[in-house]
């Protein structure tokens, strides 16, 4: 699916160009006359990112950011501004703009920033679900093994003197515990270092294979 | 000697608070070049050295950018005001008067286009002839059908000379490449001779026309086919219902 990009201006001229320019540069675009438009846009079909002029009648492109970052924090921004103003620009980046274009935009450029701004989102996105899985492998495979092995531990020391049985059955079923607890330990060491050579190539793509790999350790399959 | 015939444009710009500017373009109507008055002083920003387009073909010896030159007054007036203020725009012409509630910067674009086209830069004077068929406000559709009409006439003219047209339009589409340097050149210009965004977001609008025409040539185009079916199935008529 093509990332999807709102172009936001009060100037036809404009909104039709960007659009003729990311439509044949690979993206699904749509426009919005001003920051109300634009929030309404929003609300009917999410973007992935929005091209906000910062001078408009209404609601200024300042106004809309700082909204857009509220209510759809998935959704990056870039501002353009026909007249560049440094402390403007600054506070644009401190709302939480991610990058401010001075018009006219070249359209290479615009395109490159875009893709880049796409792609960090998406590899920002898929991180998070590693930070997820690696957290589920740490309380099901790790903890939930040991609090095993320490109720087994607690149960040996309040058995009587007499119960031998009882002991061995406790103390093989720690030991499977351990041993299981000590192989999932040795792959996910192992999945460390791949992962520290791997991220040399740091993207989307590492970050989506980091997560398959994790699955497949937690499975119990080698991976 | 023969009094120099002039076509004439006069343009009134109506704000809300009342106020009122107006300009007058004139152009000889032979040649299409602006006729101006001496200006009482040249402002640093359109000396040519200053910020110099990366394409200008004019030689050293030329000590001012004359399309600078001939938006200097219009961009004085302007330079403290915001693009997208209310205004009543009229321009009045020998044939028809247009009146159009509009942005400054719409209305400003309009103006700054005849100026620029006909200012002596070598490189916008490619886009002269479009002057004789000015249409104030005109949206990009027909901007980019006045553009291809006037490229196509060009054409045809030179296939009558008996030398080789270019029906392709890559010409054009090479045409607005450059027109589009000088267009981002004179931003540049525009950023150090004003405080707010009117002036320069007019000159982005006549670039933005500049970025999509390649597009509308190569798809826009295709979507006129059904308007044009008169001529292009005359050697397939329907068949008849009856």
């Amino acid at each position: 699916m093509n990332e999807r990009i709102l172009v936001v201006d009060d100037e036809e001229s404009l909104r039709l160009s960007l659009k003729f320019k990311l439509k044949s540069a690979g993206f699904d675009v749509d426009v919005a006359v001003d920051g109300e438009d634009a929030l309404e846009k929003l609300k009917a079909k999410p973007a992935d990112a929005v091209l906000l002029d910062i001078n408009m009648p209404r609601m200024s492109g300042i106004e809309t950011l700082t909204i857009i970052r509220q209510q759809y924090p998935q959704t990056e921004a870039i501002m353009l501004t026909g007249f560049a103003d440094f402390s403007t620009a600054i506070e644009c980046l401190k709302i939480g703009a991610k990058d401010y274009l001075v018009k006219p935009v070249d359209t290479t450029e615009l395109v490159t920033r875009l893709r880049s701004l796409v792609r960090s989102r998406s590899t920002e996105r898929a991180l998070q679900e590693v930070h997820q899985e690696y957290l589920g492998f740490l309380a099901e495979d790790v903890l939930e093994p040991l609090k095993k092995i320490q109720t087994v531990l607690d149960q040996l020391g309040k058995l009587p003197a007499d119960a031998e049985k009882e002991r061995k059955k406790a103390l093989t079923g720690a030991r499977e515990a351990a041993d299981v607890m000590e192989a999932k330990l040795k792959v996910l060491a192992q999945f460390a270092k791949e992962a520290a050579e791997a991220s040399e190539g740091s993207g989307e793509g590492s970050a989506m294979h980091l997560i398959e790999q994790l699955k497949g350790i937690r499975k119990g399959g080698d991976h | 000697m023969a009094e120099k015939k002039l076509i004439q444009y006069r343009y009134r710009f109506l704000f809300e608070d009342g106020t009122e500017k107006s300009f007058n373009v004139a152009l000889d109507e032979e040649t299409l070049e602006l006729v101006t008055e001496e200006l009482k002083e040249s402002p640093e920003w359109t000396k040519l050295k200053f910020s110099q387009c990366e394409n200008c073909p004019l030689s050293d010896s030329v000590e001012y950018c004359p399309t600078a030159l001939s938006l200097a007054g219009l961009v004085r007036e302007f330079k403290d005001s915001v693009s997208y203020t209310s205004a009543q725009v009229t321009v009045e012409s020998r044939e028809r008067t247009f009146v159009k509630k509009t942005t400054l910067q719409k209305g400003l674009s309009a103006i700054i286009g005849i100026y620029m086209s006909t200012s002596n830069c070598p490189v916008l004077s490619m886009m002269r002839p479009m002057t004789r068929f000015h249409l104030p406000f005109a949206n990009s559709f027909e901007t980019f059908y006045r553009s291809i009409s006037s490229y196509l006439t060009a054409q045809f003219l030179l296939l009558r000379r008996g030398e080789t047209p270019d029906w392709d339009l890559k010409g054009l589409q090479d045409i607005y490449k450059q027109v589009n340097t000088v267009n981002k050149g004179m931003t540049a210009r525009l950023h150090r001779a004003t405080e707010k965004d009117a002036n320069i977001n007019a000159v982005v609008i006549l670039h933005s026309f500049g970025d999509g025409i390649s597009y509308f040539i190569e798809s826009g185009l295709s979507d006129l086919e059904p308007m044009f079916g008169v001529f292009l199935n005359k050697n397939h008529p329907p068949q008849d219902k009856f």
